[in-house]
């Protein structure tokens, strides 16, 4: 295509990132380091490590982090390997449940968490049934190791990601390395540690950076559980007086600072996108038929990881449908009131609307910027390509909270974005924090489209008389259609359930995307948890469409697009 | 038909200097090869035809239009890939009638002209097939006939031949040359296989680190290489060394370390004077194996390894200096055994003097 064209590409996509994703964080940086005289001061940052309140929130933070992405390898490593390896029974329906947890926000199933291990909740309701609980002295499973909570639900959401992660991996690895491996005497155990681990190590840290960076940053969940202790948590509470208080300034600045420290660091130590096979696999490899005990083991582990995980779901949905809920194993009656309350209540239903005209204006922006971008970086030779590619992944670096903390402070009264305040109204600012914050999926999608396309193709358009928009629409779209598809639909459903910009950015009730409305509503007191699941709900089914139709049309390929 | 004139032409990626200087007149109707080894520039020179490249010096010409700042796609040329390039969303008719849609052909002329196309590569009946489900080679028709169907100016062929198996690719390339010239196209067909440039080109050029090491018809380039380059590329040769002993400015003689031999030079420029190094390049074909010794333009030697082909045996006969190859048409190997002494002969016509 002309160079003109891709240069104003590069230009209009470059001064986008400058103003939207540079400006914010310069805004914050600003904030943290500059004292109220104007002069440069780390005085801030140092009081952040002097407060013993923030610094256990920082602790409690790197916790949450650490743990929650150990927890979450400790059960996708596991999965992946046994779905490489072996067919079992069930397989294709339970290797999609599986995913399932990536659907729902944490946050929301938290609700059902609590009504489900709270003191007065199903479990210790069971337990005083069969008679192993004194019911004068139930047991609090969420007071004190409250975090434990915050990261078992954390991990559970997230270890998909790092499931279809290692899974592309595996399904890369050329058979031929391990049956080397065992021709020299290697076997099992040993096999998978010295050949298999080090050959997906790649793939297994570029999941596992983004499962750290969502937990570490994570702000729903904690807040659901009244968790206050952590970094993210402090931020969120902070931003009540943005105006006057440089602290939660501090606090974002070191927050950006550990995980761009971390996905620098891991992107050097495994920066290789994943070791060159040298040969296609020569032996047809796929999984072998796995005998009766061990398929049994196999979709018996899948459905136990799914079961747990939608565990809290499963909660949200009896929450959603039950009349009461309280000291008993389920629900004292079923009603569908609450759905009709749903949709009856003032947050409810405008909060569907504006997720829906913010997702889907948020997808739109990315579908343009992402295939604008993969174009410049994949079929061009512009100098500053790389720059452009390594810009439109550093949202994956860059956590949520960061980033709409920083859109508040550059819209500040005497900003020069003052007009977009989300006070105002959130719309652009909204579309514009969901669309940066998945660009990276759709770039990453539709840059393998690209590099799956051959260019030749588009070349014999050219030879043929096709000028290049043209050959764009008539040759190259409908080649990667399932790829945008895909990092679209991806982009979509994320922005629906998008949970720190929406908290931090939609302030007025009639601007309430969903998430935000559900949080108001599960806050409030008497119907309120039950209407926030009934919401829940709505919103879960919605999803599982998306993803399951995402997962269908790309496959193994879907783990693609989670990597850092 | 056309003639096609690129003057002066380079072409630089960065530092990395592909094109450097290429001059070149295709004549109207020609299939014209350009040959050489990878990274010799023939397929950079031939993407800088087809508009894909845009020179940083020189010009093209196609008949009297300047094309050398024109985008591809108004250079109306038709182009085989080495992938054929065919694209998998369509069928093959609508393949075939990409080039005609963007032309705005009206839709009945199309239908006929795609069928027509089809039917002249002997692929009517797989109109309607998607091209994952045709074979190489009928993949490889498809994408003559797209090219085809457009009426081009000239046929562009970057190595349309090399991902077929080798009794398709002797097929194939009498049916380019029959389309071509019924058709009356200018075409420039770039390969690396030298048979094939051999085989079917009116003329070929040998290029050599971005320039042209020579220009003739095949008979010229393998009877009278220019420079060693060429020599070893097209056919295969032996290098002998020598010194010129004398020049009446058509044969000369060369004293060589087996003896005397007489020769013609292969670049008619250059005028070598007394004692100046010379290679010598005689093909193996060119030598004949006798019993007793020749006054000149022989070697001694002892016959080393034998290959027996049939209907031709490659030796290698061990003379003092050298291990020459020889290939003997006709062989009867049982009269030639290992150790044997043997005198190679070669004619002076067929003895090529090369720049060093």
């Amino acid at each position: 295509m002309s160079r003109q064209f891709s240069i104003l590409v590069f230009l209009l996509t470059a001064l986008f990132f400058a103003l939207f994703f540079l400006w914010p964080i310069a805004e914050t940086l600003c904030g943290a380091f500059v004292g109220s005289d104007g002069k440069f001061t780390i005085s801030y940052i140092a009081e952040v490590f002097r407060n013993p309140l923030y610094l256990e929130g920082l602790w409690n933070s790197l916790q949450m982090g650490v743990w929650s992405t150990l927890l979450a390898a400790f059960i996708a490593i596991p999965l992946a390997w046994l779905s490489d390896r072996f067919l079992f029974p069930g397989k294709s329906l339970l290797g999609s449940l599986v995913l399932v947890p990536m659907i729902m926000p944490p946050f929301v199933g938290a609700i059902g968490i609590k009504q489900i291990l709270g003191q007065q909740g199903a479990l210790n309701a069971l337990l005083q049934d069969i008679g192993c609980l004194n019911p004068a002295h139930p047991i609090d499973w969420l007071g004190e190791g409250r975090i434990w909570g915050v990261i078992v639900l954390t991990a559970l959401h997230l270890y998909p990601i790092l499931y279809l992660n290692v899974l592309a991996a595996l399904a890369n690895v050329d058979p031929g390395m391990e049956e080397a491996a065992e021709n020299l005497g290697c076997r099992g155990l040993r096999k998978f540690r010295r050949i298999t681990l080090p050959l997906i190590m790649p793939g297994i840290f570029a999941g596992g950076t983004i499962v750290f960076i969502w937990s570490f940053t994570e702000l729903g969940v904690p807040l659901m559980f009244d968790f206050t202790r952590v970094t993210s948590v402090q931020i969120f509470y902070g931003i009540k007086d943005i105006g006057g208080n440089p602290f939660p300034f501090a606090l974002v600045v070191v927050l950006l600072c550990s995980t761009v420290l971390l996905y620098v660091g891991s992107k050097l130590l495994f920066g290789r996108d994943s070791y060159a096979m040298m040969a296609k696999a020569t032996s047809q490899g796929g999984p072998r038929k796995a005998g009766l005990a061990l398929g049994l083991l196999c979709s018996g582990l899948f459905a136990l990881v799914t079961f747990l995980a939608i565990l809290p779901h499963i909660g949200v949905i009896l929450v959603a449908f039950s009349t009461d809920w309280y000291q008993t194993i389920l629900p004292n009656g079923l009603t569908f009131s609450h759905f009709e309350a749903a949709l009856g209540h003032n947050l409810t239903l405008p909060s569907i609307q504006n997720s829906l005209k913010y997702a889907g204006l948020a997808t739109i922006l990315d579908m343009v910027l992402g295939v604008a971008i993969a174009f410049v970086v994949v079929r061009t030779r512009l100098p500053g390509r790389q720059i452009l590619d390594v810009m439109a992944m550093l949202p994956l670096a860059v956590p949520g909270l960061v980033l709409a903390f920083g859109y508040l402070a550059m819209t500040q009264e005497g900003k020069p974005f003052a007009f977009l305040n989300p006070t105002i109204d959130p719309l652009i600012i909204l579309v514009i924090a969901y669309s940066i914050r998945r660009l990276p999926y759709v770039v990453r999608s539709a840059a393998a489209g690209f590099q799956q396309t051959s260019v030749t193709l588009e070349e014999a358009a050219q030879n043929l008389g096709c000028p290049p928009l043209r050959t764009l629409r008539r040759i190259t779209i409908p080649l990667i259609a399932a790829n945008l598809l895909a990092g679209g639909l991806l982009a979509f459903s994320f922005a629906m359930l998008e949970v720190s910009d929406s908290l931090i950015l939609a302030q007025k009730q009639q601007d309430f995307p969903i998430t935000k409305a559900i949080f108001e509503l599960s806050q409030l007191l008497g119907e309120g948890r039950f209407v926030a699941s009934a919401l829940g709900v709505w919103a879960m089914a919605f999803l599982a469409v998306a993803i399951i139709g995402t997962s269908l049309i790309l496959g193994k390929k879907l783990g693609a697009i989670f990597r850092a | 038909m056309i003639a096609i004139t690129i003057e002066n032409l380079v072409k630089k990626f960065g530092d990395a200097v592909a094109l450097s200087g290429i001059t070149l007149r295709i004549e109207p109707g020609e299939l014209f090869f350009l040959l050489g080894p990878s990274g010799c520039g023939k397929t950079t020179l031939l993407r800088n035809i087809a508009g894909f490249y845009i020179p940083d010096e020189g010009r093209i010409l196609f008949g009297d239009e300047d094309v050398t700042n024109l985008p591809p796609y108004k250079r109306n040329t038709g182009m085989m890939f080495q992938s054929y390039a065919l694209w998998p969303h369509m069928t093959v008719a609508e393949n075939v009638a990409f080039g005609l849609e963007e032309r705005r052909v009206r839709s009945a002329d199309i239908r006929q002209r795609v069928n027509a196309a089809l039917e002249s590569v002997q692929m009517g009946q797989y109109r309607e097939r998607k091209i994952a489900q045709l074979s190489g080679g009928q993949q490889q028709r498809v994408a003559l006939a797209r090219a085809l169907v457009i009426r081009p100016r000239c046929l562009l062929l970057d190595e349309p031949l090399s991902n077929l198996d080798a009794r398709l690719r002797l097929e194939m390339r009498s049916e380019i040359r029959r389309v071509c010239k019924e058709n009356g196209l200018t075409a420039i067909y770039v390969t690396h296989d030298q048979k094939e440039a051999l085989s079917i080109s009116d003329r070929m050029a040998v290029l050599e680190g971005g320039r042209i090491a020579q220009i003739g018809t095949p008979e010229q380039v393998y009877r009278r290489p220019i420079t060693r380059v060429v020599a070893d590329f097209i056919g295969e040769t032996n290098f002998l060394k020598g010194k010129m002993q004398s020049f009446d400015g058509e044969k000369a003689v060369i004293e060589t370390d087996g003896g005397p031999f007489e020769g013609f030079l292969g670049d008619p420029d250059w005028k070598p004077s007394t004692g100046d190094e010379v290679i010598l390049s005689i093909r193996p074909e060119c030598w004949s194996l006798r019993g007793e010794p020749a006054a000149g333009n022989a070697v001694k030697g002892r016959i080393g390894e034998s290959i027996y082909l049939g209907e031709v045996a490659q030796y290698i006969l061990r003379t003092a200096h050298h291990d020459l190859k020889i290939f003997e048409l006709n062989p009867h190997l049982s009269a030639r055994c290992q150790g044997q002494e043997l005198f190679a002969v070669a004619s002076a016509a067929d003895v090529v003097l090369l720049k060093p």
